[in-house]
């Protein structure tokens, strides 16, 4: 009898002090955001501004909630997640892709941006590297990839062992890296690698897109689990944005698909495995 | 947060295996910095001024960055000049070698605490200076810096996760590539702060056997 009065205690307590995590950003004035610093998902100016596709959204859907601001801290893919759960983030807006397993994690909104994966190699693809099997297959093959995202559980899912995939920090480190020749692919989504690419202007190396037999992923705005009242509202906003024509505005100059995005939703994508 | 006993044991292999880098790391960069420290030393002490001061900058210079700098710079900038080392030789290299700026302070101490009457005692009977480096110098200097030396190792023991900044897969990167899928920070953090823990109790003992051992002033 007393522990279920505890347990309802601890599972009602948290309850009335978090339903208006709206209002408290609306106080606030500003939402703290992560991001990756991985343009065109995400970017930071020189002049310190936050960019990028998914920050562009949130900005314009937050705006229409009445939270004026965004604040964003740039953290690593796998840190993401965490830290939306201890509350040091109200959002993930990063190009964080839905996956079963995240999903159950945290409260997506309905997609936002999907891309496929793809490589960056030296040009012409000596080694012949098309799927992320053919580096479990090749003993000598090093694949580079950041740690936490999607494409590092996708290789590793696809027989790569730990010592052949390296975790970079960053997609700078992860150009040069290919670039000294440490490793032998470095994989992203294929607009991010593009980006990187032409950023670079290094003539030697391409992009391979899309790595066969990964799927198309799309990512959400991610909210901690206990407050899927601003997720809900997150969404009414976002789908009037969808609706009006402006959400295509925002992410298409990006080289993002708005049409990918509309005619798929949440429910299917976080099936997908 | 709770404390998941069968999520913890499940991460043990991976942790191990990083445990397994951290601990090689460390030995190789002791060796390195235990080497090179004496390498600097000697040549600090040399007659030749050119060499000394030379030696003085190089190591002032060492002692000055930040170890994460030197990493980033051996581990990222080298390979443009034609230098690709791997990322494992290339952590034990900028630990070894910024460890041995500290050192070669301690060796150097070890050698001036060297009364002066051993040094004329030792060109009195006419020993060359390989002889009264190796026979009369270094083992008096040797045994009351043994105490500080191994201080330094602990010291170098607990920076090795900032080898993980150049994607060497040990203990701290282990667990973070833990943390990365399963999202849960509290059983790798702990157990890499348990092994940690453990190596460092077990060092300060010994620590304290080579002090009594060898650190006694005038024993």
């Amino acid at each position: 009898m007393k522990t279920t009065l505890i347990a309802a205690l601890l599972l009602a307590a948290p309850l009335p002090a978090l339903a208006d995590k709206l209002d408290d950003l609306k106080e606030a004035g500003t939402a703290r955001i992560a991001i990756g610093n991985e343009p065109p998902f995400t970017a930071i100016g020189a002049d310190g501004k936050v960019s990028g596709a998914a920050p562009d959204v949130a900005r314009a859907v937050f705006a229409a909630l009445g939270v004026a601001d965004l604040e964003a801290s740039i953290l690593d893919y796998g840190a993401m997640i965490p830290s939306l759960q201890a509350g040091r983030v109200d959002a993930i807006t990063a190009g964080l892709f839905m996956k079963p397993e995240r999903c159950d994690a945290v409260a997506y909104s309905e997609p936002i941006l999907c891309d496929a994966e793809a490589l960056l190699l030296p040009k012409g693809n000596p080694k012949g590297f098309k799927s992320y099997a053919d580096f479990a297959n090749d003993p000598e093959a090093r694949l580079g990839a950041p740690g936490g995202g999607t494409e590092e559980k996708l290789a590793l899912d696809a027989g790569v062992p730990r010592d052949r995939l390296v975790v970079v920090p960053d997609a700078q480190s992860g150009l040069k890296m290919v670039q000294d020749g440490r490793i032998d692919a470095y994989s992203l989504p294929v607009l991010s690698l593009n980006d990187l690419l032409a950023k670079s202007g290094d003539a030697s190396l391409e992009v391979v897109a899309p790595v066969q037999g990964a799927p198309v992923y799309c990512d959400g705005a991610a909210f901690n689990k206990r407050d899927t009242a601003l997720r809900d509202a997150f969404d009414v906003e976002l789908a009037k944005l969808k609706e009006s024509g402006e959400f295509a505005r925002i992410i298409e100059p990006y080289g993002f698909s708005a049409e990918a995005a509309i005619s798929t939703n949440r429910e299917a994508l976080c099936a997908q495995q | 947060m709770e404390w998941d006993w069968e999520f913890a044991a499940s991460i043990m292999p991976q942790l191990l295996a990083g445990f397994r880098i951290t601990l090689i790391a460390t030995a190789l960069g002791a060796v390195v910095a235990a080497v090179l420290g004496l390498v600097f030393a000697i040549l600090r002490r040399s007659r030749n001024r050119i060499l000394s001061r030379g030696t003085g900058f190089v190591v002032e210079f060492i002692r000055g960055t930040p170890l994460l700098v030197q990493l980033y710079f051996i581990f990222y900038v080298l390979p443009d000049l034609g230098i690709r080392l791997p990322a494992l030789t290339a952590g034990v290299i900028g630990m070894g070698l910024h460890y041995a700026t500290y050192a070669s302070e301690v060796y150097r101490g070890g050698i001036e605490a060297v009364s002066r009457g051993q040094w004329e005692a030792a060109k009195a009977t006419n020993l060359n200076a390989r002889q009264t480096w190796i026979h009369i110098i270094l083992p008096q200097a040797v045994p009351p810096m043994i105490p500080a030396m191994a201080n330094y190792l602990l010291a170098m023991f607990k920076e090795t996760p900032l080898l993980s900044a150049i994607t060497v897969l040990e203990l701290m990167n282990q667990a973070r590539s833990v943390a990365n899928s399963s999202y849960r920070y509290v059983e790798p953090m702990t157990l890499v702060g348990v092994m940690f823990l453990i190596v460092s109790v077990i060092s300060v003992v010994g620590l304290r056997w080579l002090e009594r051992r060898y650190g006694g002033v005038g024993k």
